[in-house]
């Protein structure tokens, strides 16, 4: 049976909101964010102070568990109580979704309640009037998409992957009638088409994610080669404290600033060295961490020396996009010239605007059209992620098995049925009907 | 006059008349079965083939429940085919050509023969409704009574067939129509609409140039209809392709004007699927040829069936149309075409059982339904026939769902939904086909056959033994395949690369590359079993994440099934229900939860909202009660 989530209080500004789950894998879904707090224990219906894992920062949370029958649902649930606010509340929503809980229906958890008897018969006009409200909440935010851009376009690749499906669907039901290789050639065509398509959504929607939540920048080096400097330089004030001595920067700071309209989110991170120092290895740790999740790295170099052994460990160990900065451009350059440099000088505040501009380049583009209308939120982009993932498996299948092949077509057009509401799909019929000449 | 007495009455002895009449005698009610003509019983009317995508599934379906179509479709066919062979597990279905006069003749022998069956030549005039008793009347008077009536009239019902301008009252292949039993029904309330079909000429085997077309052979080894068929079935007959051509397109452009599904002559609604060939040039303008299939008849006749020629032109323009094909310049035509146009009732006046809403102990089956082809026919029947005779026993009705079988998509779609054409079965309409094979319909409803009393014990003891030995095969599936010389030979023979370690005899067959079969060649892991066990074992392995997906679909969809809507529970009187919703419930009355979920227009909400109503409902009475 499937958990589903759903974020219980308004979606609006408020002191907290609520965000639950019920199912047999609320917990265990749950826990693979939820730690709780030292001396905290997990058990039924106790509150239990934690930290939620959001993959670049932690958000301290409360969390209740309910064990089945003992629930609202009379399944096994789970509630989390975060601060409010609603990038956060999404936030944490998103993460439980990707861990395999599926959204709920209006009126799902009602649903479920009062069909595992939960819930007596007084109850049930009250129940009656949540859903519709509820549904009726639903309707509302869909219209309002409705006219997106977005949505507009998702629904004809919807239509795309139907043609594709009436044609996969009328061969198999009027097998005489029709040329397989043909048709098989003409399919992964089209398919090919829709693949381009959701990757351009995509990354047209990654490019809009940056300019919503900021580009995640991480500022990484060997102690001492000026990290905080260049961090102060780049927002104008002195935020990371900066001392001559090495290893002064034992966790991250973070830092922001906006830039032709894109917010810059900086992350100071502590030298990476091997370090001896215990609260100073927990900073170099949460360092490594937190450069997973940069949109982009700066690789602080200082100019004045020749590149160390631990520069070039830091160098070899990047995997992410990168830039080169070679500070203190004020002194004498002893650096041999890098692959992608920027040469500033944190000191004198050279060369700066130059750097930011190169960061836009590197994550966002230089095609970027700011006034796109194309904006995929954070759970529209993770099914336009689904649905590509499900596209190339689609043109992988071999072709003998067109029924598979129609199978997993659907399960496409259902995907993308998440953003755009289409979800019942009955009209296949006449579209094979009116788009095909079968029959004896 | 004597009314003479019957548990049971059929009124028709169609392919849908036929498998109820069975059930009900079969499950040893006194059961009379009304035929207009005895020489129409089982009359393939149209093609002389059995089965074909998703009517394959049905026929394999409704011999699994004990029917008669599979047994007699095997016993007569003359040639047998798999189509979408390679195309997917579930979307291969058997098609056989069957020969025309053997098939009613072996049909009509069964019926004959059955104990408790009496089938009778009369045409049912009336029905009328006295108390809990039936009376039909027929045309020269006679009365029969009974406790339940099946209607399965097929196309009789205030027939007509057109020809150019020249029509006729009367029913399929010149047999007498039902002129009466309409009315009838229009006095018993029901809601009647009028479809239209057609049947292609046919002309004499002496005068096609069959060597200058290309062959349809049949195909060898095949596995047959029934569950029961252990003879291998031979093909005696082969089927030629031809196409339309420019020359015919012309001729008919040119009289277009003649044609009267086109002028307006004919009001009923044809089915899309099958049309006219005027139809399929005006609406694919485009096509410059269409297929055209040449099948005998029977082994009996010279008469050959031209599939996909089917027209309701004056007969001077049909010739000219079949002289233009290739391979039929001289042909010599022995029956022309023909459109026709026939009463049905609106089924969405029927409950899941085929039972009527309107009166009890009513039952409609077959084409009477608005439906088309022999094997939907079929399919209804044994489930009308079936649920009759537990009326007459006082039990609850079978309703097979959509996750067990074909029947149930094509009896849950035409009640919930309606149709506003002849309703042809097709694999796209069943959500879970997959499932829904030729090969697993024993599995999948057997059990049921057997619970309802239509399966004999030899048919059981076959199934159980082939479960026992599915479950016997499917453990060897753990075992190991050791690693050595001749599992790596074995892999890289067939261009899969080979494992570094022992591996399950599972996993083996996983591989792209390999399958159960080849595997027991080399490794004889599965040599104690049939080629079939062997086969559905290749299945069940290869498919596994996609059967199990449904298969859980299916639990889900399940669980709405079982929230059974109450009788008396008035949708009009509910609160919260948008009124747009409340009239599409009240017009249809679905049975369940799920019924009601798939009558488009009602949202999920909206079954949130219903299924919190009738727990209230349910509760209330509990209430009252106490």
């Amino acid at each position: 049976m499937k958990t589903i989530v759903a974020i219980s209080t308004p979606l609006a500004k408020s002191a907290i909101s609520i965000v639950r789950m019920s199912g047999k894998n609320a917990l265990t879904i749950a826990q693979k964010f939820f730690t709780p707090l030292k001396k905290q224990k997990l058990q039924p219906r106790k509150m239990a102070l934690g930290k939620f894992d959001l993959g670049s920062s932690f958000e301290k949370c409360l969390m209740v568990f309910f064990e089945a029958p003992n629930s609202y649902t009379g399944e096994d649930m789970v509630e989390l109580h975060l601060h409010g606010g609603i990038v956060l509340t999404q936030l944490v929503q998103q993460k439980l979704l990707q861990a395999g809980a599926q959204l709920a229906e209006p009126g799902e958890f009602t649903k479920l309640a009062f069909l595992n008897g939960k819930i007596s018969l007084d109850e049930a006009e009250g129940i009656i009037e949540e859903i519709n409200s509820e549904s009726e909440a639903e309707l509302k935010a869909a219209l309002a998409s409705a006219d997106g851009e977005l949505n507009q376009k998702v629904k004809l690749l919807q239509h795309k992957l139907k043609d594709i499906l009436a044609e996969i669907e009328v061969s198999l039901d009027y097998p005489e009638e029709v040329d397989f290789e043909v048709l098989i050639d003409n399919i992964i065509k089209s398919l090919k088409v829709i693949k381009t398509e959701l990757s351009v959504l995509i990354s047209n929607s990654e490019q809009l994610k940056f300019v919503k939540s900021g580009i995640n920048v991480a500022i990484v080096g060997r102690t001492n080669v000026g990290k905080s400097s260049l961090l102060n330089a780049l927002i104008g004030e002195e935020k990371a404290i900066v001392t001559e001595i090495e290893g002064t920067t034992r966790d991250i700071v973070e830092a922001k600033a906006d830039f032709k309209g894109v917010r810059f989110n900086f992350f100071d991170t502590a030298g990476i060295r091997e370090s001896d120092d215990l609260v100073e290895k927990i900073g170099i740790e949460k360092s490594k961490k937190m450069l997973k999740d940069a949109d982009l790295v700066l690789v602080v170099l200082d100019g004045s020396e020749k590149l160390s052994s631990d520069d070039k460990k830091i160098i070899n160990s990047l995997k992410q996009p990168h830039l080169f900065v070679v500070n203190k451009s004020d002194k004498k350059r002893v650096l041999e010239k890098m692959n992608d440099e920027i040469e500033v000088s944190a000191k004198d505040k050279k060369n700066l605007q130059f750097l930011k501009e190169s960061i836009l380049q590197k994550t966002i583009g230089e095609d970027f059209n700011f006034n796109a209308s194309v904006l995929a939120n954070e759970r529209q982009l993770e099914i336009l992620k689904e649905a590509l993932k499900q596209t190339k498996q689609a043109i992988s299948e071999k072709s003998e098995s067109m029924e598979i092949l129609s199978l997993i077509i659907k399960n496409i057009w259902q995907t993308l049925g998440k953003i755009t509401g289409e979800t019942e799909n009955e009209d296949i019929i006449d579209l094979i009907f009116s788009r095909f000449c079968v029959g004896k | 006059m004597m009314k003479q007495s019957f548990e049971a009455i059929v009124i028709g002895a169609g392919h849908a008349g036929c498998e109820a009449a069975l059930a009900l005698a079969r499950k040893g009610h006194k059961t009379l079965l009304l035929t207009i003509s005895l020489d129409a019983v089982a009359f393939l009317a149209c093609n002389p083939s059995i089965g074909g995508t998703a009517k394959g599934q049905l026929v394999s379906e409704i011999d699994a429940l004990g029917g008669q179509m599979g047994i007699i479709a095997d016993k007569t066919a003359i040639q047998m085919r798999v189509l979408n062979r390679g195309r997917g597990p579930a979307v291969q279905s058997l098609r056989a050509q069957a020969d025309k006069q053997q098939y009613h003749t072996e049909m009509k022998k069964v019926v004959e023969s059955c104990p408790n069956l009496f089938l009778k030549q009369g045409e049912a005039e009336r029905v009328l409704l006295d108390g809990d008793k039936k009376i039909v009347k027929t045309a020269v008077g006679d009365e029969f009574e009974a406790d339940v009536v099946v209607f399965a009239t097929g196309v009789y019902l205030n027939s007509r067939i057109i020809i150019g301008k020249y029509t006729e009252n009367v029913g399929p292949n010149g047999f007498k129509n039902a002129k009466k039993l309409s009315n009838s029904l229009k006095e018993l309330g029901y809601k009647l609409l009028r479809f239209k079909t057609g049947t292609p000429a046919r002309v004499n085997a002496r005068s096609v140039n069959f060597e200058i077309l290309e062959k349809q052979p049949g195909e060898e080894n095949i596995q047959p209809f029934s569950f029961m068929t252990t003879k291998k079935i031979k093909n005696k007959v082969e089927c030629y392709l031809t196409y339309t051509n420019p020359k015919t397109h012309e001729i008919i452009q040119n009289n277009l004007d003649k044609a009267p599904s086109l002028s307006g002559e004919i009001t009923g609604i044809g089915p899309r699927y099958c049309p006219s060939i005027e139809t399929k040039i005006v609406r694919f303008a485009d096509k410059d040829r269409h297929q055209l299939f040449l099948e005998p008849e029977s082994l009996s006749t010279s008469e050959i069936y031209i599939q996909g020629f089917s027209t309701s032109m004056p007969t001077d323009i049909q010739e000219q149309m079949i002289h233009s094909v290739k391979g039929l310049e001289n042909a010599e035509i022995m029956r022309d075409s023909y459109a026709i146009e026939y009463d049905c009732i609106d089924p969405q006046q029927l409950s899941l059982s085929l039972e009527s809403k309107l009166h009890s102990g009513l039952f409609f089956a077959g084409q009477i339904n608005g439906t088309s082809g022999y094997e939907e026919a079929a399919a209804q029947g044994i489930v009308a026939g079936i649920n009759a005779a537990l009326k007459l026993e006082n039990k609850t009705p079978l309703i097979i769902s959509r996750g067990e079988g074909y029947i149930g998509v094509l009896i849950d779609d035409i009640v919930t939904k309606g149709t506003n054409e002849p309703y042809r079965m097709m694999t796209s309409r069943a959500e879970y086909r997959l499932s829904l094979r030729q090969d697993n319909a024993d599995l999948r409803l057997t059990q049921i056959g057997r619970d309802v009393g239509l399966v004999s014990k030899a048919r059981y003891n076959r199934f159980l033994k082939k479960k026992e030995n599915l479950k016997k095969a499917y453990e060897k599936l753990s075992e190991k395949l050791k690693i050595n010389e001749k599992l790596i030979k074995f892999f890289k023979k067939y261009g899969e690369n080979p494992p570094k370690n022992s591996i399950s005899v599972k996993e083996a067959i996983k591989r792209s590359n390999l399958d159960a079969k080849k595997v027991n060649e080399e490794f004889g892991v599965f040599s104690e079993f049939s080629d079939e066990i062997i086969a559905e074992l290749n299945l069940i392995v290869k498919f596994e994440g996609y059967l199990k997906q449904q298969n859980e679909d299916i639990k889900k969809a399940q669980k709405t099934e079982e929230v059974k809507i109450p009788k008396n529970f008035d949708f009009s009187k509910q609160k919260g229900l948008k009124i747009e919703t409340i009239q599409k419930l009240s017009e249809v009355r679905p049975e369940n939860l799920g019924q009601a979920s798939r009558i488009s227009g009602v949202s999920p909400a909206d079954i949130a909202v219903l299924s919190v109503l009738i727990k209230k409902f349910e509760g209330e009475k509990h209430d009252t009660k106490n």
